[in-house]
């Protein structure tokens, strides 16, 4: 009899024991007494929502998608996307104003990056502020990343595109909303630091924003065509192209990968494990022997490391530090895994910034205790949240290899 | 003294505390009558909460057995309103594999129509639709008005309402013997298992509910009636994996209805024949398992996948009319005896047979015999008079009118006790919090149903409130309802042996499915009880009160 | 990724393997497919509390020849044992975990409902008593927190009142733990040790503690403090001035997630690598069978090498051992086991004895490497309760046996350099 070989449930939520490990990882649970907890409204709640959608509870709203849960699970139960699968599934409020303002990354980017001074200016400003917190319930504490004035994705074609073709080896760049409207250094970094391991760096046919936002506010139609859209895209470049997908936000790389397949229900399987972090996708040329990085002599930094959520989930920290460790002169130390409390959009909606605040709080202390020089981090709302509640500046790990990489002799050496 | 006599004189004693009993102890309260309930164990042990809690619609026995498939179809649409809370209209599908023979579909569907059942034939596309777990490869379907009744909550609300209507219900009491004088029993001699102390109640009219127990009832009023124990096993799965009931479309056979009911879904049942003395120990073989999990995988592929909460059986309560060893072919039929005309015992009556589905019906043609013994003109309202609990509103409803933000809690709340949730305290934090996690039961229903519903131990406590019928199947809960029981009736050790029967209680349902995550959970539970409690030697006797 | 060892599971044994190969000057990584058993630790380490037959054991070291020849004991040696006893309350000393106890002689230790049990390390937290039957006093204060249901008062009161303490149940009721309270499911240990760890807290419930306290000798309370440091467990019986008894809860367990998470930081200290949440998928092996690298859900292409590799994966709940209807098996290398065949013989069915399946697990060799189809893998060892043999439950050696066998692993990784 071949029968029971494998007992089987949607995202494992029957592989629960009940053995209560998820509840003492949840970092919403101990600050906001109104989440019933990764148990109760995961596993446990969905065996009465399959019974009738009326068990559902709208409380579950205040579930970050840390993924937290997940990774402690000893029995591999993605309590995570059972939540979140819950709340796109029987959801019934409509969005709000404020909420497709903030999901919409990529629209608000458009619009916004065109008249970015004055928007920038108008955004910091205490009135704006005070109004944005009193209609918008965007919380007032919250500074919007600034915008900048020419997007990467202009940058990139005006300055870099052109001589892209002339290395021998290549690959996509997945480089999101924030790198496109709000951070495009980062991308920059990221250009110099492939363009010098010898890989020539091309965008997408159509890079769309992954949807991590979306889907968080459950704008589910819009975040399955984003997802569609850009899965096409990601297909063309790997099997048309022969070029892999990499990028720099361990969010974006998390929700094309996994949250697609399993909260959209858009298929990745022939092109999921052709995107990756690229320090992950560096961590293997090295690791197979066949890049070759060179250092600045001089380069002197102390670093803390904090790990995304996301990243946690993916369990490729090691990846990023891995690769920090590399760089002599850097005295690396990993910060406890701890959530920062922004989860993206979360933390900026007025209702929940006490509760952000309080579970970043053990992780700011951590960090203002260990006075590093900077933070180094994969995810870019870490890195607002982070700046915002330290003293501490926050670098994504790809530009502190460009920083403390000798570009120039690294390229020599990867020709 | 005339009081003190009349306290345990009643118009009417009730031997039974099944559905039949607890059905025909509120008809009998209903019409006006004094009437006494007893059973020796709990609410619902035997048959009662032993079965797949199918709401029949009387298809399944529309070709074999007409005249059962009356009388379902009519207590079916009967319970739809008067047991709201107790029943769930899902609709059922009959569907014929392509092993089946599409022929016996028409044959079916006529069947089905004469005895008054709507019976549709269906697209197998449409039926897919409807309930996508069903096998992709049906080649027929039917659409029957087939749904779920929970057992346990049907003759909770029985009792509940006879208790209403003046009933006492005396659970853990044991019928010892009947007090006869001459041809006539006089009343019953009562041993009560809790207190250990000895009683005698007296009644004109005692009416032998006992199921398949009953057998032993009538021995002791020198009367024979001969039982026909038939085990069926079933298997209840973790989840729903069905919203709608499936059955098979082909004369009945082995674990061909898979029916969902509330967080779970059930697969049975077999049939065998079994000696009477093993009524009160079954367990469910590797082979009654392996054939359920089969044949079950047919109805819904994904059973096979599907872990498995618990194997169980029950004893059908047939009276014996041949020897057909299967026990399929005889007919679930209500069996009332007047055993004044059918043996010369005056004042001594036995209703048996039936199923479930009937227990109304049972409990109206048992009543309407007492009354005509009593000389009593009332008639019998049961048939439009809601069950407590089952007024009119919905979960929703009920839920947003009692509570200012109704969370799963309050609904599930709602959900096993209807309209008389609104009873059960959940405002302050103690009362909200939960002692069971899987199946949302709060400190709050956990209190109400010990002091209200007749609570003495925590298996009774699981049959009112499903504490520990969840995924774990009671490893944090029972040892929280054990502190609230040791509380209750201020007894620890009485609580802490109730916690070790109750642990090995829910072991006895997972063992025969032993493997996978059952394990799993299984040596957690071992983990918690003997290692980190260090807890030993539980006695292996479920269901009794000592 | 190149490591010395490789160790496939994250729980005591795999723990206590890894720093001890870490500080030893190996390079390895520990890779733990969710969080381990420790988190339903009863508070103490057993050694040996029973034999099979069912004699009550006194001295395990001098029980341990009494064992059968497949007992892991008897298969390390009863001297061997006894070395890695004595070692062990050394190593967790130097780990900053806290035990008292003594392998030549059993303690026992509170259950969460009353009872006794022989144990052999007991966590900081917890006053091991002498004798089963000790009277922890004469008057005895359980004080419990307001609304918290899985520390079962009644049972433990009922306990301590059959050895003659006299007993008085109060709860606390904290204003700042009110706040939790308000979620139904969550008043959970852990989560009430992290509103005491908070500042003031515990002190506030200390003087709230000493104004109930009349004539009591014993103050008892739930073991729900300092989840990330145990010194406040002291600090609170200093400041209560008072005997106080701690005693475990029911799951999850705040001083065996405070010891899981400090044997992890020891050992990430050391510079070893810990990968949560991840899991092996499959193996490759050179032709004599020797285990050359393993690739997990997480690394996918990136393969995993090592010299050695220890399976440390434990039994049924955490999926080292996986039960079908038809067979059980290690789901990893699968390698040889000790199992009875047949379903049927895999329970007993009453819960309360003894439950065969779990004493299946992994056949080892006196140097405790796995086999596969028969041949011994020399670079794959087995240690913690994916052994079989034994039924660490009932004999109550499960965290001997960890313990034990996790430094004898280590050593013959490190003899064989």
């Amino acid at each position: 009899m071949k029968m029971q070989e494998k007992n089987i449930s949607a995202n494992n939520f029957e592989q629960c024991i009940k053995c209560t490990v998820c509840t003492v990882y949840c970092p919403v649970v101990p600050v906001n007494p109104l989440y019933p907890g990764p148990k109760q409204a995961g596993p446990d709640g969905e065996r009465l929502r399959l019974k009738k959608g009326l068990f559902f509870d709208n409380t579950l709203k205040y579930c970050l998608n840390c993924k937290r849960c997940e990774v402690a699970c000893p029995s591999g139960v993605r309590i995570g996307d059972i939540i979140q699968s819950a709340r796109i599934k029987y959801n019934t409020d409509s969005p709000k104003l404020r909420d497709m303002i903030l999901a919409n990354t990529d629209f608000m980017g458009t619009v916004v990056t065109k008249v970015a001074p004055v928007a920038n200016f108008a955004l910091g400003l205490k009135p704006t502020k005070v109004v944005m917190d009193a209609v918008l319930k965007v919380d007032k504490h919250r500074t919007f990343p600034k915008y900048t004035t020419k997007t990467f994705e202009s940058w990139y074609k005006k300055n870099v595109k052109a001589f892209q073709d002339s290395f021998k080896r290549h690959v996509s760049y997945f480089h999101g909303c924030y790198v496109n409207y709000n951070y495009p250094q980062l991308g920059k970094d990221l250009v110099s630091v492939m363009n010098a391991l010898g890989y020539g760096v091309h965008l997408l046919e159509n890079e769309k924003c992954c949807g991590t936002a979306l889907i968080a506010n459950c704008m589910i139609d819009k975040a399955k065509k984003n997802a569609e859209h850009n899965i096409a895209s990601i297909r063309k470049s790997v099997y048309e192209r022969q070029m892999p997908v990499i990028g720099a936000s361990s969010s974006c790389n998390f929700t094309i990968r996994d949250e697609y397949p399993h909260l959209l229900g858009v298929d990745n399987s022939d092109v999921r494990d052709h995107i990756e972090l690229c320090t992950r996708f560096i961590y293997r040329l090295i690791d197979e022997g066949k890049v070759k990085l060179v250092f600045k002599k001089d380069y002197k930094a102390k670093i803390a490391y904090h790990t995304p959520c996301h990243m946690e989930r993916l369990g490729w920290g090691i990846f990023s530090t891995e690769l920090i460790r590399m760089i002599p002169g850097v005295d690396l130390t990993i910060l406890d895994s701890n959530c920062c409390g922004i989860a993206g959009t979360y933390g900026f909606k007025k209702e929940n910034y006490e509760v952000s605040q309080a579970i970043g709080k053990p992780l700011f202390e951590q960090i203002e205790r260990l006075k590093p020089d900077f933070v180094a981090c994969d995810c870019e709302t870490c890195k607002w949240q982070i700046e915002m509640s330290t003293s501490k500046e926050v670098k994504n790990p790809i530009s502190i290899l460009a920083e403390a990489l000798d570009l120039v002799a690294t390229s020599e050496a990867n020709k | 003294m005339v009081s003190a006599a009349r306290d345990n004189e009643f118009d009417v004693i009730i031997v039974g505390g099944g559905i039949t009993g607890a059905g025909t102890a509120r008809d009998c309260a209903l019409r006006g009558l004094k009437v006494l309930l007893i059973e020796r164990h709990d609410l619902a042990t035997g048959a009662t909460g032993r079965n797949h809690g199918l709401l029949h619609s009387g298809a399944r026995y529309a070709v074999t057995d007409r005249e059962s498939a009356e009388e379902c179809i009519k207590e079916n649409m009967i319970l739809r309103k008067i047991a709201r809370h107790c029943v769930e209209e899902t609709e059922g599908l009959f569907l014929t594999l392509p092993e089946d023979d599409l022929g016996y579909q028409a044959k079916f569907v006529e069947s089905c129509l004469a005895a008054g059942i709507n019976a549709e034939i269906i697209d197998p596309k449409e039926a897919l639709r409807m309930e996508p777990s069903a096998n992709p490869d049906i080649i027929g379907a039917v659409k029957v008005p087939d749904g779920a009744v929970d057992p346990f909550r049907l003759t909770s609300a029985n009792v509940i309402d006879a208790k209403l209507h003046g009933a006492k219900v005396l659970v853990y009491n044991e019928v010892t013997n009947l007090i006869k004088e001459g041809d006539t029993v006089k009343g019953v001699e009562v041993y009560d298992h809790i207190t250990k102390q000895t009683a005698n109640y007296y009644a004109p009219i005692t009416v032998n509910a006992g199921g398949i127990w009953g057998q032993h009832i009538a021995e002791l009023a020198g009367v024979k009636i001969n039982m026909f124990p038939a085990k069926g096993a079933l298997l209840i799965f973790g989840h729903r994996v069905n919203n709608v009931v499936l059955n098979r479309c082909r004369k009945p056979a082995n674990a061909d209805i898979l029916v969902p009911g509330d967080t779970i879904c059930l697969i049975g049942t077999t049939s065998s024949r079994i000696p009477f003395e093993e009524c009160d120990n079954m367990f469910v073989t590797p082979d009654e398992v392996d054939v359920l999990l089969q044949e079950g995988e047919k109805l819904a592929p994904s059973l096979a996948s599907t872990r498995i909460l618990r194997a169980y059986a029950g004893v059908r309560p047939l009276v014996a009319t041949d020897d057909d060893p299967s026990g399929r072919n005889i007919s679930r039929g209500i069996v009332l005896l007047d055993h004044e005309t059918r043996d010369g015992v005056k004042g001594f009556i036995s209703i048996t047979g039936g199923k479930l589905m009937t227990y109304r019906l049972m409990a109206e043609w048992a009543a309407d015999l007492v009354c005509r013994k009593l000389n009593v003109q009332q008639s019998c309202i049961t048939m439009s008079t809601p069950l407590p609990g089952s007024e009119k509103e919905n979960i929703d409803e009920i839920s947003h009118k009692t509570w200012a933000k109704p969370g799963t809690t309050h609904k599930a709340t709602v959900g096993r006790h209807g309209a008389r949730a609104v009873n059960i305290g959940l405002n302050d934090e103690y009362d909200a919090s939960l002692v069971c996690e899987c199946e949302e039961v709060s400190v709050g229903e956990v209190k109400y149903a010990i002091n209200e519903l007749d609570v003495h131990n925590l298996v009774d406590l699981r049959r009112r409130t499903r504490v520990g019928m969840g995924t774990c199947q009671g490893e944090l809960c029972a040892c929280r309802a054990a502190g609230m029981l040791a509380d209750a009736h201020k007894c620890t050790d009485r609580a802490k042996d109730d916690l070790k029967n109750f642990v090995n209680e829910r072991w006895k349902g997972m063992y025969p499915i032993c493997w996978g995550d059952t394990l799993r959970e299984s040596e957690y539970s071992q983990w918690i009880y003997s290692g980190v409690c260090g807890l030993e030697g539980g006695k292996c006797e479920t269901n009794k009160a000592e | 990724m190149r490591f010395d060892t490789i160790i496939i599971g994250g729980g005591l044994a795999g723990l206590v393997c890894g720093i001890k190969l870490q500080k030893a000057g190996q390079k390895c990584a520990i890779i733990s497919a969710g969080q381990s058993a420790m988190h339903f630790s009863s508070g103490a380490f057993d050694l040996l509390g029973r034999l099979p037959d069912g004699t009550e054991v006194k001295e395990p070291l001098k029980a341990i020849s009494s064992l059968p020849a497949e007992h892991p004991y008897s298969i390390i040696g009863a001297e061997k044992v006894a070395e890695y006893a004595a070692q062990a309350k050394g190593f967790f000393a130097d780990c900053g975990v806290k035990v008292t106890g003594d392998a030549s002689r059993n303690s026992w230790r509170i259950t969460p409902t009353g009872e006794r049990k022989p144990s052999w390390l007991t966590i900081g937290d917890f006053t091991p008593l002498a004798a089963k039957e000790e009277k922890i006093g004469n008057k005895a204060l359980i004080v419990n927190i307001l609304g918290y249901l899985d520390f079962n008062t009644k049972f433990l009161a009922d306990s301590f009142e059959k050895q003659g303490t006299e007993c008085r149940i109060v709860a606390l009721k904290l204003e700042e733990m009110e706040r939790l309270r308000k979620n139904p499911s969550e008043m959970r240990s852990t989560n009430i040790a992290r509103v005491m760890d908070r500042e003031g807290i515990w002190e506030t419930a200390v003087s709230q503690i000493r104004t109930l306290l009349k004539d009591e000798d014993v103050i008892v309370l739930p073991a729900v403090f300092g989840l990330k440091d145990g010194s406040v467990v002291e600090k609170i019986s200093e400041t209560l001035g008072k005997k106080t008894i701690f005693v475990a809860t029911m799951p999850p367990s705040v001083p065996g997630i405070r010891t899981q998470m400090t044997l992890k930081a020891e050992f990430e200290k050391a510079g070893g690598r810990f990968f949560l949440g991840d899991t092996v998928i499959e193996s490759k092996a050179d032709e004599n069978g020797i285990i050359k690298s393993i690739s997990t859900v997480n690394f996918n292409d990136i393969r995993m090498e090592a010299d050695n590799f220890v399976l440390a994966t434990g039994s049924f709940f955490s999926k080292g051992l996986i039960a079908t209807p038809e067979k059980v098996c290690e789901p990893v290398f699968g390698i040889d086991l000790t199992y009875r065949e047949g379903r049927e013989n895999w329970f007993n069915t009453n819960f309360w004895e003894k439950q065969n399946y779990i004493s299946f697990g992994a056949k080892v060799d006196e140097t405790l490497n796995a086999s596969i189809a028969g041949k011994k893998i020399v670079n794959l060892y087995a240690i913690g309760s994916v052994i079989g043999g034994t039924n660490s439950l009932y004999e109550g050696c499960g965290g001997g046996t960890a313990i034990v066998t996790a430094l004898a692993a280590a050593d013959r990784i490190l003899e064989k350099k």
